[in-house]
């Protein structure tokens, strides 16, 4: 008999510099097979934007007041499908080359398509990057909605996973999805999805995604941990929190909400005002936002003046490993001890 | 319905083999599979108000040699669905009782499980599969299953086949005695899927000749 407790993820938005690292650790890790192509498990898109899949806040799912919602059923293109570029043809023919460009056209839709886009009017333009991976919900919508039981939610860690011998590629559990994170695979005539690298947690190793970050941008642990930095921010100091808390599905992935510079008024002088409007803020992360932004800035202001500030010093991270809570094991040394074991068996 | 003695199966494994035309024609009523069966609130709440299961009918016909059974299924669908790429296929099934009395619109019990061989315009292979109760099918035991699918016309022609015998949980079926069949079909264009499906509404009986 195993507890029941919760792996979770803090993301820092305040210190997400939107270079996709994260993004290719979790494709070279787990989407780099046939049919997941076009699959991120792992993204980060720009807000304010439509996001991955497009306009994926409007596809419905989730619950209200307990009830299931009803969702759209995303496509591959509103995903963006994966393109190649025609390499050979412009690079290595000659003088009669053609122009380097993506083969069959130009795509019109990808992750984090709508980078350059933002909010706001100069000089008080705002923009922040999202990284978005599966919640792996206390109560995912997924779960509930597939009639063959074969999504379900570890014991152990509270990941949620998909049983691929079981799923018959239905797609009940991506219309139900509020956060559109699960991917159909056509060529396997399966549902997948992003796995909090269950098998990497297992050996005691972080998520590929958060190890990989130049950022110390994500934090992990478990979220029941009183010495972890997980259970001291969104618990104690309350400064991290989900997206999309409406959707009722508690997701166990929380935000560090972004802070900004001061507005400027058309002297170009510092304002009183926030740039990112507190209203947008609410819209991604419900009314826990303001006393958190609030809290956010007293601390940094006390760290600015020279005092002491816990919180601060959490976020920064000095220690690269404290991100990590128990996960702290070098995959290279589990690399080598699963190679003993696999010599040991044959020996 | 009648499941009418001939030389071989092997002359009906095509869906427009000529020799159907003699065959005695069974029309079998089907309606949407009800929605407070589905087996999930989400399926409930997202098919509440979107029609599915609009087909009325399918026609059957059948034919045994002593081993194995083929039964020919045409329905009405002006637009056919192969599935492709993201795509949901057309599909059918038949069903027989395995033992005991099973509920068609319950999908069987553990008590009464039933046997159905599943077409998908998206496969070539036909399934086998246990069903004891919704949300519970399994790969069922193998009976030699096949299903020939072509479309035209504004409408699908299958034909299954199986072996009349089937050992372990599967329905056996035996010359000169009477059993029982059900049908459901699946209209991919309308993303019907799982228990999102026109069916018959029980069974019918299905007698095979000596």
């Amino acid at each position: 008999m195993t507890d029941k407790r919760q792996v979770a993820m803090v993301i820092d938005l305040n210190k997400c510099i939107g270079c996709q690292t994260c993004t290719i650790a979790c494709k070279t890790q787990w989407t780099n097979r046939e049919g997941m192509e076009g699959m991120w498990w792992n993204t980060v898109s720009t807000s304010p934007g439509e996001g991955t899949p497009k306009g994926w806040e409007k596809m419905g799912g989730g619950f209200r007041k307990g009830k299931a919602q009803p969702g759209k059923l995303p496509k591959q293109g509103e995903f963006g499908t994966a393109w190649n570029f025609n390499v050979e043809e412009a690079l290595f023919q000659g003088d009669k080359h053609d122009t380097l460009g993506p083969i069959g056209g130009d795509p019109n839709w990808g992750t984090n398509w709508d980078e350059d886009i933002g909010g706001g009017e100069y000089p008080n333009s705002f923009q922040f990057y999202i990284p978005r991976i599966c919640n792996h919900c206390t109560k995912p919508a997924c779960m509930e909605a597939c009639p063959r039981g074969a999504i379900f939610k570890r014991e152990e860690d509270g990941i949620v996973v998909i049983n691929e011998d079981h799923c018959r590629g239905f797609r009940f559990c991506q219309e139900a999805c509020p956060y559109k994170e699960i991917y159909y695979n056509t060529v396997t005539g399966t549902s997948q999805k992003c796995i909090m690298c269950a098998p990497r947690l297992e050996e005691g190793v972080p998520t590929a995604c958060s190890r990989q970050c130049p950022g110390r941008v994500r934090f992990l642990g478990f979220l029941d941990d009183e010495d972890g930095p997980i259970h001291k921010l969104v618990y104690k100091y309350k400064v991290a929190m989900a997206l999309h808390p409406e959707y009722e599905t508690e997701p166990n992935v929380f935000y560090i909400p972004p802070l900004a510079p001061p507005s400027f008024d058309e002297e170009g002088n510092p304002i009183d005002e926030d740039r990112i409007p507190m209203d947008y803020l609410d819209s991604l992360f419900g009314p826990a936002v303001g006393p958190a932004i609030d809290l956010l800035k007293a601390e940094k202001a006390k760290k600015k003046a020279g005092g002491e500030s816990d919180l601060m010093d959490t976020l920064i991270a000095r220690n690269w490993l404290d991100l990590f809570g128990p996960f702290t094991t070098n995959p290279k040394d589990v690399a080598k001890t699963l190679e003993e074991r696999v010599q040991n068996r044959q020996g | 319905m009648r499941v009418q003695k001939v030389n071989t199966i092997a002359e009906y494994t095509d869906p427009a083999a000529p020799g159907w035309g003699s065959v005695e024609v069974t029309e079998i009523e089907t309606i949407p599979a009800p929605l407070g069966l589905q087996p999930t609130e989400y399926i409930q709440v997202s098919w509440e108000e979107r029609p599915y299961g609009a087909l009325e009918q399918a026609s059957l016909r059948a034919v045994h040699d002593g081993t194995s059974i083929a039964i020919q299924m045409i329905w009405e669908d002006p637009q056919p669905s192969t599935g492709a790429g993201e795509g949901f296929p057309d599909g059918a099934a038949i069903a027989f009782p395995v033992h005991g009395e099973p509920e068609l619109m319950q999908m069987g019990s553990p008590e009464a499980p039933m046997q159905f061989v599943q077409w998908q315009a998206s496969k070539k292979q036909a399934r086998s599969v246990l069903a004891k109760g919704i949300g519970s099918t399994l790969p069922g035991a193998a009976v030699g299953e096949t299903a020939t699918g072509s479309w035209s016309g504004g409408r699908w022609t299958v034909v299954f086949t199986r072996s009349l015998a089937g050992e372990g949980e599967s329905a056996n079926l035996v010359p000169g005695s009477n059993t029982q069949i059900g049908i459901a079909v699946w209209n991919g264009s309308n993303e019907e899927r799982a228990g999102i499906k026109a069916v018959s509404a029980d069974w019918t009986a299905l007698a095979l000749d000596r």
